[in-house]
């Protein structure tokens, strides 16, 4: 099966090696002579087992990469809040990681870190500094100037503030961040079967043209998003709940 | 609210102020915003800046609690200067309100008024106890504590900044234009409330407005400011309105400075006239005597029941009979109280296109006539001597005082 799709990206990495994707099978896929079928689900139902540790690695590995991405970007957001200077190199810096391409990023860095998890984790989070970063410096700086004002009027220092005025005001933003951030490492984590983590994309790459694979890794990967998606919107809802109260009239 | 709350209300008592030729320079700039501004702020009273926007009233207002910081002079509060201490731990001991009232949006109402004990780490069932006490205080249900400052309308939560703002009891409260956010009808409401409030904790408040006529209402004294945070006068409200120490404030009091003199006074402050009362069953030809008198000042007699509460005015048809009728021909138009401002008074007289309004006691028994002619009489007179008690010592009429309680 000499796929285009396959070649291209193993050939950008210079060192292909046989058995890179040696799990291939060259069993004889039950639904392959109906090319018309949509989804074979009694390949599915045989198969399915497969799919658990991929799905199991990539779900640590979004977890790890946005939990670093968020500390470092949040850390600069801190930064650039307390010295205004540095908001736009800041800015720049991880926009710029952001602009290229992951999988360039990945291919530029795996002459320094080599193929492994570490290269993936250091290629995902520097995705998701930009939009985490971006995010709070923006809900920090959305803080109602009232509220910061009268906070400071009653004697909080520029911590306390900080603490108890800013960061929880902007945490709706944050999270909203985290959001985008989270969702989109989970899609690119799959690329990161070039990095030899086992993700949904060693299945997804060794049969890319079994429809069926196809849709169940495709599938789990929108359920993870999906999954991620709505425990952060969880956590937003208990973390600021001042945000559910409708305005109804005070009697 | 009973007297024993009052007293604990006001054990924090109240500090003077003092600006000291008091500058804030910002760069290099010649100008200062403020300029060696020197003002005495007595303990327990409001002192009202009032000035064009740009006059430096608010910077003023802000250097005492370090919002900003002096760049020449000093401020003493009580006795001890403002820059002695860390800014941070000053300002816990100074209320503050501002205009947007700026309330903590992620807070529930207690939280926000917690602010102040919070930070000076008190312990929890003293915080809650202070709480409550202090929703109390300024005439909130308790049971919007757990509510967050949205679901308030902005008269709540503009009194909860002032609750928030007395948490810690503290001598010297700084207000900028506290109720400027609020529609019309419902910031005289907080005003009133407010000069209630104060004649019971007696604190020292700076109160920060470009309004004149809100200078004039809460003031014990208004400094009028120029540019640059300069006072042309310094006086007490009535002062100012009488005789405005130059074309400045003149101008900024107003061409209708006569008019707002009747802002000051209460109904009961003047002397009233009186007119013949007369009880049902009464013989008429008594009644008649007294309006035939010489001396009389109001030609009509005023219908009165057993208890002295004015019923309406009897007209000739009435009194054409042995005795008086147990109801009256005539309404009896506006009915005003002894607590009542003499401007809103004016205005129901306008209003009811009436000559003459009875005026009663809390009590509603009748204590006299207000006229049309009695107000313009005082107008007139060059040295019509205004009450010069400071607004929180004059009383509330008790409708003034269920318009407080009806308020939301």
């Amino acid at each position: 099966m000499n796929n285009p799709l396959l070649a291209m990206p193993l050939a950008a990495v210079g060192q292909v090696e046989e058995g890179f994707f040696h799990e291939r099978t060259s069993e004889t896929l039950p639904c392959q002579a109906h090319p018309s079928h949509l989804f074979c689900w009694h390949w599915a139902s045989e198969n399915i087992n497969r799919y658990g540790t991929p799905t199991l690695q990539q779900f640590e590995l979004v977890i790890i990469s946005v939990v670093v991405g968020f500390l470092i970007a949040f850390a600069f957001a801190l930064l650039a809040h307390r010295y205004h200077l540095l908001q736009w190199p800041l800015l720049a810096g991880t926009g710029i990681l952001f602009a290229i391409p992951s999988l360039a990023f990945f291919l530029l860095l795996l002459p320094i870190t080599g193929r492994g998890r570490e290269t993936a984790i250091i290629a995902l989070s520097a995705y998701t500094l930009q939009i985490i970063y971006r995010n709070t410096v923006a809900g920090l700086a959305n803080v109602p100037p009232d509220s910061k004002d009268a906070g400071r009027g009653m004697g909080m220092t520029d911590r306390q503030l900080l603490w108890r005025v800013e960061l929880p005001l902007a945490l709706p933003e944050i999270i909203a961040g985290l959001r985008i951030a989270t969702v989109s490492t989970v899609a690119i984590a799959s690329l990161m079967v070039f990095a030899n983590v086992n993700t949904l994309g060693s299945p997804l790459y060794q049969q890319i043209t079994f429809k069926t694979n196809i849709l169940i890794a495709g599938g789990l990967m929108i359920v993870m998003a999906l999954v991620f998606d709505s425990l952060l919107l969880l956590a937003q809802r208990l973390l600021a709940p001042w945000r559910r109260t409708s305005r109804e009239v005070a009697t | 609210m009973p007297a024993a709350e009052a007293s604990e209300q006001s054990r924090g008592g109240a500090s003077s102020v003092s600006f000291q030729g008091a500058t804030k320079r910002y760069g290099d700039s010649s100008a200062p915003a403020v300029d060696h501004l020197d003002l005495e702020v007595e303990a327990g009273e409001i002192c009202v800046l009032v000035g064009p926007s740009g006059c430096g009233k608010t910077t003023s207002m802000r250097m005492v609690n370090r919002m900003v910081e002096l760049s020449e002079g000093d401020i003493l509060i009580g006795d001890e200067s403002v820059k002695k201490r860390d800014a941070a731990k000053q300002r816990r001991e100074i209320g503050y309100v501002i205009q947007q009232v700026g309330l903590f949006p992620h807070r529930t109402i207690a939280q926000n008024i917690a602010t102040v004990p919070q930070l000076l780490g008190w312990d929890k069932d003293r915080i809650r106890a202070r709480t409550t006490e202090l929703l109390d205080l300024v005439g909130l249900d308790p049971e919007l504590a757990d509510r967050y400052p949205v679901q308030l309308s902005g008269g709540q939560q503009q009194r909860v900044g002032v609750a928030r703002a007395l948490a810690v009891d503290p001598p010297v409260m700084l207000m900028d234009e506290p109720f400027g956010a609020i529609d019309p009808i419902n910031r005289e409401r907080l005003q009133n409330e407010f000069l209630r409030l104060q004649a019971e904790i007696r604190k020292t408040i700076l109160f920060v407005t470009h309004d004149i006529d809100e200078a004039i209402k809460m003031g014990d004294r208004i400094a009028i400011m120029k540019q640059h945070g300069r006072v042309e006068q310094y006086a007490t409200p009535a002062e100012i309105l009488m005789s405005p120490a130059n074309e400045f404030v003149e101008d900024f009091v107003g061409a209708d400075r006569a008019l707002k003199r009747l802002s000051l006074l209460r109904v009961g402050d003047i002397d009233l006239w009186r007119a013949p009362n007369a009880r049902p069953g009464q013989s008429t030809a008594e009644v008649r005597e007294q309006l035939a008198a010489p001396d009389v000042e109001v030609p009509y007699a005023l219908l009165v029941d057993a208890d002295e509460r004015p019923q309406g005015w009897l007209t000739q048809r009435d009194l054409a009979g042995d005795t008086v009728p147990a109801t009256a021909d005539a309404p009896l138009g506006p009915l005003l109280e002894t607590g009542d401002v003499m401007r809103d008074a004016l205005a129901d007289l306008l209003q009811g296109e009436s000559m003459y309004a009875a005026v009663v006691d809390h009590d509603g028994r009748i204590v006299g006539i207000l006229s049309v002619e009695i107000i313009s009489e005082f107008l007139a007179s060059s040295d019509a001597k205004i009450d010069e008690r400071g607004a929180v010592e004059r009383p509330l009429g008790p409708d003034r005082k269920s318009e407080i309680a009806a308020d939301e």
